[in-house]
């Protein structure tokens, strides 16, 4: 590679090896644009539906699924709450699964199970059919939860594929994988590691990462990022409209 | 600009000759594995992949959230679009576009297959949009600007949009589904039904006995929500545990390792004490 005054840009090539293709505007966006016109055009939603239905999609993200975590770690009633009824534990955490609709997100349901890990269990969730995971409590899945390899293997050698995240689960530990198939969503209850005597609610919840919730990664003091931090860059990002 | 080239080299890579068989080249595994719904990746042997995140383009939230909005407003329900964009497209475009490629192409689609545009509309709109975008690298796309605003009362829309606000989905369905045929503690094994263009009961379950370890809830069956058959009767749902030695020989992990799956009465059948895979 020729040098250059830019000193990131080896660094930055060699986490994205493969640069993006195109640069020109899109079939994809093309095409977007031409079904949104249409569909409004034709009655079948309004602008403002879709401006509203944005908003919500931008605001949901995993830190209210956290807090979840947190709040059981520390309060046994809301942990009983949590296993036995999570739409209404999720409501105090500020999450109305019945939002933006009245009846839900339509790809999500109403329907969330907590999975309560102990030092003997370990839960891990995937969807080996599409990619359903519990968006109004966790955000947006990430790309590789999306993956046909990650959904091809993780139910069938899920110890070397934990392993590959990092996360390397002792023999006498039963894995369990938690495959989102229907109308249940899930999240882990990790156990809740050692070294946080007396933390606080706000201290807890900095360390249950979304990685911890889809059991791919255990929380451990210190570490609030995700195990896998890999970011491909998108040509013209969301975040710029 | 002819693409004959590379549509020539996109074919199926089954690395088989296929090109029209006559009827006798066509056996019971080989039909089975042509009918395969598409999105059933569960168990298919692959090499350790890398795993990363991806930074999302606005063309894939505006198409998200589009296809939410459709189901908010009764066009169609999520199971529609997961029937049309991971298995009515097949194989090659399934592995072959990206994630939200597929949902677009979905929501094209079910505006054409529903009567709401016509194909050529759509064609002619796609064409006038791509004149209307900046040809230079690096322009911006042009802004969306519906010409008119549509008569909202003169769209079919489905039952579930208004039965279900309110309850949720799927609180929507219950006491329709009668009495459980299956309680927590049951054996119960995976029907081997043949499958053809959709369903949500995983290959590598069917035939396997596992037990039930919860009475979910009760919905339309994926096989009908899927092709929006609202006209039939919602059934329970079944959380099941299976023993991964018995999913998988041989299994390469510990002897207790599990998984759990949902499934629907109309897969189970019920078994006493038997734990053999089926045939």
């Amino acid at each position: 590679m020729a040098q250059t005054d830019e000193p990131h840009e080896t660094a930055h090539d060699d986490l994205h090896p493969h640069a993006p293709m195109v640069e020109e505007i899109t079939d994809f966006e093309v095409l977007e644009i031409a079904v949104r016109e249409l569909a409004i055009e034709k009655g079948l939603f309004t602008a403002d539906d879709h401006r509203r239905f944005t908003e919500f999609a931008e605001e949901i993200g995993p830190t209210a699924g956290a807090r979840l975590v947190a709040r059981a770690w520390l309060d046994p009633e809301f942990k009983r709450l949590a296993l036995e009824d999570a739409i209404a534990a999720s409501r105090e955490v500020g999450v109305d699964w019945l939002e933006p609709t009245g009846f839900g997100t339509p790809s999500d349901f109403t329907a969330l199970q907590v999975l309560e890990d102990t030092p003997k269990l370990h839960h891990v969730v995937v969807c080996t059919l599409c990619s359903c995971y519990p968006r109004p409590i966790l955000g947006n899945s990430p790309e590789w939860y999306r993956t046909p390899n990650y959904r091809r293997r993780i139910v069938r050698w899920p110890r070397q594929v934990l392993g590959e995240f990092g996360l390397h689960v002792p023999e006498d530990v039963e894995i369990r994988v938690e495959d989102s198939n229907q109308k249940h969503r899930f999240m882990v209850l990790p156990v809740r590691p050692a070294g946080t005597d007396g933390w606080s609610e706000d201290d807890l919840a900095e360390i249950v990462t979304r990685d911890c919730m889809i059991g791919v990664a255990l929380p451990k003091p210190g570490v609030t990022t995700n195990a896998v931090t890999a970011v491909r860059p998108a040509i013209r990002p969301a975040e710029h409209q | 600009m002819s693409d004959l080239d590379l549509v020539g080299q996109l074919r199926p890579a089954l690395h088989q000759v296929q090109d029209a068989p006559t009827p006798d080249q066509i056996d019971h595994a080989r039909f089975r594995a042509y009918l395969k719904t598409s999105h059933d990746v569960g168990g298919e042997p692959d090499v350790p992949g890398v795993f990363e995140l991806k930074e999302e383009e606005a063309w894939e939230l505006n198409t998200y959230v589009t296809c939410e909005v459709l189901g908010w407003r009764g066009i169609w329900t999520s199971e529609e679009r997961r029937r049309i964009q991971n298995v009515d497209i097949g194989r090659t475009i399934y592995l072959g576009l990206p994630y939200y490629g597929r949902w677009l192409l979905t929501a094209a689609r079910v505006l054409v297959e529903k009567h709401h545009v016509t194909l050529g509309e759509l064609i002619e709109r796609v064409d006038e949009v791509r004149r209307r975008s900046p040809q230079q690298i690096g322009a911006e796309p042009p802004e969306a600007a519906p010409r008119v605003v549509g008569d909202p009362a003169a769209v079919k829309r489905n039952h579930h949009h208004l039965a279900a606000v309110g309850k949720g989905d799927p609180q929507c369905f219950a006491g329709m589904a009668g009495k459980p045929g299956f309680g927590v503690g049951d054996q119960v094994r995976v029907r081997g039904l043949p499958t053809l263009f959709y369903t949500r009961t995983q290959e590598y379950v069917r035939g396997v006995v596992g037990t039930v370890v919860k009475v979910s809830y009760e919905s339309l069956a994926p096989e009908d929500e899927a092709f929006e058959r609202d006209d039939q009767t919602p059934e329970w749902f079944y959380l099941v545990r299976f023993r991964m030695t018995d999913l998988w020989e041989p299994y390469a992990g510990c002897p207790g390792d599990t998984l759990q799956t949902e499934l629907p009465e109309r897969w189970l059948a019920a078994v006493d004490g038997a734990t053999t895979r089926e045939d």
